[in-house]
């Protein structure tokens, strides 16, 4: 019962967190430092989600485990052929074999 | 506009979001498995697919909640965790200005890292807004399709997937393959590297919050370098 009472209350918030600015936009004007800050959220979201995942595997600093090369051969995979699913292609199994080899 | 660019935004869409299904499937059965066999009812871990759709928060809430912690300290750990997404709002907000109802709860009901990215990197800025829509929903329905197929598939494989398969790190590595398309230019390599390296910094912060401070530094990081270059 009381997961159940979590899930709803998480449901319940993080949609008002999506919904909040979808419903005020249009009413209310963008200041233009705000419009231009919205041009660096992919970049600084995407990396402060990858980076501590990658650099401290479960909440521990350990800059050296083999996450950290598989990503970057990854994210060279996408950035040569512009694609995402190369990095999914190619990172998974550099990840099993730097795991074998080490 | 004509039918066959109608049909070209959908299609459009669903073919920009299908790499990222890729990534999005292990993430799912990660999830399914971890509910599975921790010491929740597994039905509200299963419904939390569909009624919070966000899959970083929900691992979050069965692992706050297995471990013995307060509903409190559970709910807030995944607000914290979605409050990204208010970033994300207030950019689509420019799009669905003056949209109806409906479809802008729609807009926000789907709203994923992947589906934001993905569109926001096809159409930069506000123009074409059929296009755009349709083009964010064909991603946005075909994530949350994939979503809820593979958590459940997770929940009922259970312990059948072994960890040493480490396909949790998918997700990772489908974030790796966006950055590297989302910086353009200096400044946005700078947001990068602030935000990836403050949110490392800031990781002994409860909460998860040291994604929330590493992304804010990144983007006031690009903002002030843009300024200086002008």
């Amino acid at each position: 019962m009381t997961m159940w009472l979590v899930v709803i209350a998480a449901g319940i918030a993080t949609f008002t967190i999506r919904f909040v600015f979808i419903a005020l936009f249009g009413k209310i004007e963008v200041p233009p430092a705000l419009e231009r800050g919205l041009r660096y959220i992919a970049p600084a979201v995407l990396a402060a989600l990858t980076v501590p995942t990658l650099v401290a595997p479960g909440g521990q600093f350990d800059p050296w485990n083999v996450f950290v090369p598989a990503a970057i051969i990854g994210g060279i995979a996408a950035w040569a052929t512009k694609s995402i699913g190369a990095a999914i292609v190619i990172g998974l199994p550099a990840v099993w074999l730097l795991q074998w080899l080490v | 506009m004509d039918t066959s660019d109608i049909e070209a935004s959908w299609f459009q869409g669903v073919r920009a979001v299908s790499p990222i299904l890729l990534g999005v499937i292990p993430f799912g059965l990660v999830f399914g498995v971890t509910a599975a066999n921790a010491d929740v009812p597994v039905l509200a871990a299963w419904a939390s697919s569909f009624i919070v759709f966000a899959g970083a928060s929900q691992i979050a809430l069965v692992e706050v909640m297995d471990g013995g912690g307060t509903p409190v300290v559970a709910v807030m750990t995944a607000i914290i965790i979605n409050a990204r997404m208010l970033m994300y709002s207030a950019d689509l907000g420019r799009y669905t200005a003056g949209q109806r109802l409906s479809r802008r709860i729609g807009v926000a009901y789907l709203l994923t890292d992947q589906a934001y990215l993905v569109t926001t990197h096809r159409f930069p800025t506000p123009t074409r807004a059929n296009g755009y829509f349709r083009f964010y929903l064909a991603a946005a329905i075909s994530l949350w399709i994939t979503w809820q197929i593979s958590t459940t598939t997770g929940l009922l494989l259970g312990t059948a997937i072994p960890s040493s398969w480490s396909l949790e790190f998918a997700i990772p590595l489908t974030f790796m393959a966006l950055l590297v398309q989302a910086v353009k230019d200096k400044p946005g390599l700078l947001a990068a590297v602030v935000g990836g390296g403050g949110a490392a910094a800031a990781i002994t912060l409860p909460f998860h919050l040291g994604l929330l401070v590493g992304t804010a530094a990144g983007i006031a990081a690009g903002m002030l370098f843009e300024k200086r270059l002008r």
